[in-house]
């Protein structure tokens, strides 16, 4: 397992720690962190775990908006887990959806989804027609 | 809000500049929630409304102040919340408080939300003058001990 700050590699799947507190001027430097760790352990599935938010306000919808943006034209794919019951119940009342993000229970079912989607990528790459040589791409 | 007294707690008024101001606004709510018996969930509910009305000053107004007041009224228990800043004001309140209306390129939930987590909420915001929230939450039942309220709590 490789990390550096927020960031944790574990196989095809980049763990993400949230910070309890997002203030707005670590979000840029948050999501930059994770866009350089996606291209260089070629993540991809990254995984914003919550479990140390507890008071998770539309500011921190919003980065699992932009981040979730992001992340996808780098062609990866953002989920979410470890939000607290208490969490869920206040995001729903203030109104916070995040179509397009999965959530995931665990740790354990992310790492079988991000398995899951290595092995389409892997097949996908398998019957690419021949003259596409990307066999030793490294 | 007619008979309400302090509920022998003094007032407190948290000036707000800045997010890391405004966390600690939303974490000094949750620790007078916890005290005050609320549950967990009122406790979060508060403490996140207060979260986006403090950030909202910060964004839109630069600074403010947050002031906590724990009420009684009868057998009821509560806390009023009244966050008020001199910054650029709202020109249509009616419009801010609409879900997903935002100036800023937010999500537009704040003002709606923080409505929606609190039982009573009133906005006064004249253009140049500057913004007044009011907003209050009762303990819904039977007070939650401290310490079995959140192995997470606040200092
Ligand atoms: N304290 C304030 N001073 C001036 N304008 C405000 C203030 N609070 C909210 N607003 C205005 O109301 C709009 C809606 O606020 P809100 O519901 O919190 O959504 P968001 O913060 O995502 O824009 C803001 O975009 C802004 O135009
Ligand atoms: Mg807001």
């Amino acid at each position: 397992m490789d990390s550096s700050g927020s960031t944790q590699k574990l196989e095809n799947l980049l763990l993400v720690a949230v910070p309890r507190d997002l203030m707005d001027d670590e979000v840029i430097e948050l999501r930059r962190e994770i866009l350089q760790a996606i291209r260089r352990h070629g993540s991809q599935v990254v995984l914003l775990d919550f479990s140390r938010v507890d008071i998770c306000d539309s500011f921190f919808g919003r980065f699992i908006y932009t981040t979730s943006k992001m992340v996808e034209l780098m062609g990866a794919k953002v989920i979410i887990s470890g939000l607290q019951d208490v969490v869920i119940e206040t995001m729903v009342e203030l109104g916070m959806t995040l179509p397009d993000v999965d959530a995931v229970l665990d740790l354990d079912d992310a790492l079988a989804l991000s398995r899951s989607l290595s092995r389409q990528y892997n097949h996908l790459n398998e019957t690419a027609p021949p003259d596409g040589d990307i066999a030793d791409e490294e | 809000m007619a008979e309400q007294i302090s509920a022998g707690l003094p007032p407190v008024s948290i000036r707000v500049s800045d997010d890391a101001h405004a966390v600690l606004a939303a974490q000094h709510g949750r620790a007078l929630a916890a005290r005050l018996g609320f549950s967990v969930v009122e406790q979060t509910a508060c403490s996140t409304a207060i979260l986006e009305i403090a950030r909202n000053i910060v964004k839109y107004a630069g600074a403010g102040e947050v002031t906590f007041q724990a009420v009684e009224d009868g057998e009821q228990v509560g806390i009023v919340v009244v966050a008020c800043d001199n910054g650029p004001g709202i020109a249509d309140v009616n419009l801010a408080l609409q879900d997903g209306y935002s100036t800023g390129g937010g999500l537009g939930l704040g003002l709606p939300g923080a409505r929606r987590l609190m039982d009573s909420f009133q906005i006064v915001s004249r253009p140049g003058q500057g913004t007044t929230v009011v907003m209050q939450k009762w303990r819904s039942a039977a007070p939650v001990r401290e310490h079995a309220s959140s192995s997470r709590g606040r200092p």
